[in-house]
């Protein structure tokens, strides 16, 4: 009787013990079939982001106009000026130079000379591309026309030619690429200023052959009907020691990959025989293109949060006049998952970013373009933190959930459950905290790790 | 020690279809678990790491017992009286 109670008890262990190792079988299982592999290397996407007819999040009212171009770097001084009185901006870079001159001299994490020079260093190729001018020229550099080789501009169909703009845009450096309609909205009112002593040049829409960029304004011509929008993902590896100055590299070399990657798109093109404006942040607002070329969807961080690289990317387009099949706006759950995540928020070390349930069209001021439905973030907030850490920060990117390298084949079996079952999304963000994701990394480590980029795409 | 004459018997018995199965769903999340723990040293995710090395080895440990308690005659089944 007790041999046979014995057996019973040890054969209810083992019958549990399958259903787990099932259960954990079933979902390797769905790893391996859901994950990005297969879709990696066919540069397919994976199943389970789904096609939409519009965008899951960024609702426009009438009220939806063009941006004044004016974003929170712009408005910072006046801002800071207005809240703090007169001097302020000033007695704050003051100190803030002072600080750093400290922390280099310490030595501190992050922020020793070679630190602060990885990332100065990085913006070079970005600091020499100015809206209009040289590798950002609104008209051809160097490329040899068409009729210069003695061929006709190239012809195709809308579908063929928008392959081969994706596959010239990947080769050049893109992680993800989408073609989006032109919407005249989201194209700024003005371009920014280089300097205090330069006017405001207004960007107009004008029945012309060629892009114009002159020291009073720019002109797109009206036939330039389609975008090409770019997502360029960052160096996880240097953005999770973020906020230090090592970790904004990973911003300055998605700038400066930015620039080179739509340069040279829009060379490529004007060799087709069309003409191409290459914009990085100038010009236009990136994240509604990419939205609708179906690049990501826009997260409670009001950033772009692609399925494969998360909020991690910088972005970046070309305007052009050559005809493309467009592609339609993504869902990959993220709304749903957003609004009972909340991670991007808690980790913000300035509270700049909504906890609000849902998302809005309640703005937090000017540098936010009204008119749109979005988790809106108080950039003032944001950026007056990043005077206090002498860097970008970026704890928002790097803390996101979907901000993963693309090595664990867990990961795409986590986002492809989220994307199909919202119901898993709150033990997911368990599972993220108790993993450690998310957390900062010793930035002395990324100098001895001898880390090559971890780009992926 | 067995003497000249000594009989045995071996009785040799298949493990049933579904031993199968769970040793097949075992040894997948074993690879999954290893796979992740490998990733995450090489994405410099430490603790993701440590828990997916542990879960792998409780994983092992736990198939381990259960292969040995199988084998084991009686709960095969299997008759191993001596004639």
């Amino acid at each position: 009787m007790e041999e046979r109670r014995k057996q019973n008890g040890r054969r209810t262990f083992l019958k549990a013990g399958g259903i787990l190792a099932a259960s954990g079988a079933l979902g390797s299982i769905w790893a391996l079939v859901a994950g990005g592999t297969l879709g990696r290397s066919t540069r397919k996407r994976p199943r389970w982001i789904r096609v939409a007819d519009r965008p899951t999040l960024g609702e426009k009212t009438v009220d939806y106009k063009r941006f004044s171009g004016n974003d929170m770097f712009a408005l910072y001084r006046p801002l800071k000026t207005q809240r703090d009185g007169a001097g302020a901006f000033e007695a704050e870079q003051a100190s803030k130079a002072k600080r750093l001159a400290g922390w280099i001299g310490e030595r501190k994490p992050g922020y020793s000379l070679p630190d602060v020079q990885l990332s100065e260093a990085a913006w070079t190729v970005m600091h020499s591309a100015t809206p209009g001018t040289g590798l950002l020229s609104w008209t051809r550099i160097s490329v040899r026309t068409p009729a210069e080789l003695g061929s006709q501009r190239y012809t195709a169909s809308p579908e063929e030619t928008a392959k081969t703009v994706k596959a010239a845009a990947r080769l050049y450096g893109a992680g993800l690429v989408g073609i989006a309609p032109m919407n005249e909205n989201y194209i700024n009112l003005q371009a920014p200023r280089q300097d205090e002593k330069q006017k405001d040049k207004e960007i107009v829409f004008d029945d012309v052959d060629v892009p114009e960029a002159s020291d009073t304004r720019f002109v797109i011509p009206r036939k330039m009907k389609w975008v090409v929008a770019i997502a360029i993902p960052m160096d996880l590896d240097l953005l999770s020691s973020t906020p230090t100055s090592l970790g904004d590299a990973a911003t300055a070399m998605g700038y400066s990959h930015s620039a080179f990657v739509v340069a040279s798109l829009a060379e490529f093109i004007r060799g087709l025989g069309y003409q191409a404006i290459p914009c990085v942040n100038d010009t236009a607002q990136s994240v509604p293109f990419a939205v609708d070329a179906g690049i990501g969807e826009l997260g409670r961080l009001n950033k772009l949060v692609t399925p494969e690289f998360g909020p991690a990317v910088r972005l970046c387009k070309v305007l052009t006049d050559l005809p493309m099949a467009c592609d339609k706006p993504i869902d990959f759950g993220l709304v749903e998952f957003c609004k009972g995540c909340k991670k991007c928020a808690e980790a913000c070390p300035s509270r700049a970013l909504s906890f609000d349930d849902e998302p809005s069209f309640k703005t937090k001021g000017p540098w936010n373009n009204p008119g749109h439905k979005a988790w809106f973030e108080d950039s003032y907030k944001c950026l007056q933190h990043w005077q206090k850490v002498n860097s970008g920060c970026g704890i928002c990117l790097a803390s996101c959930p979907y901000s993963k390298g693309d090595q664990a084949w867990i990961h795409e079996a986590v986002k492809a459950t989220a994307s199909i079952a919202p119901a898993s999304d709150g033990v997911f963000r368990v599972m993220d905290d108790a993993f450690g994701y998310g957390k900062q990394h010793d930035p002395e480590q990324w100098w001895t790790k001898n880390s090559t980029p971890s780009r992926r795409g | 020690m067995a003497k000249d004459g000594d009989v045995f018997t071996i009785t040799m018995r298949k493990r049933p279809w579904w031993f199968w199965g769970l040793a097949g769903a075992w040894l997948l999340l074993e690879v999954v678990l290893i796979q992740t723990a490998l990733a995450s040293v090489r994405e410099g995710e430490s603790r993701a790491a440590t828990i997916s090395w542990i879960a792998a080895g409780v994983l092992a440990g736990c198939g381990g017992i259960a292969w040995l308690h199988k084998a084991r005659p009686h709960n095969l089944g299997a008759s191993s009286e001596q004639h």
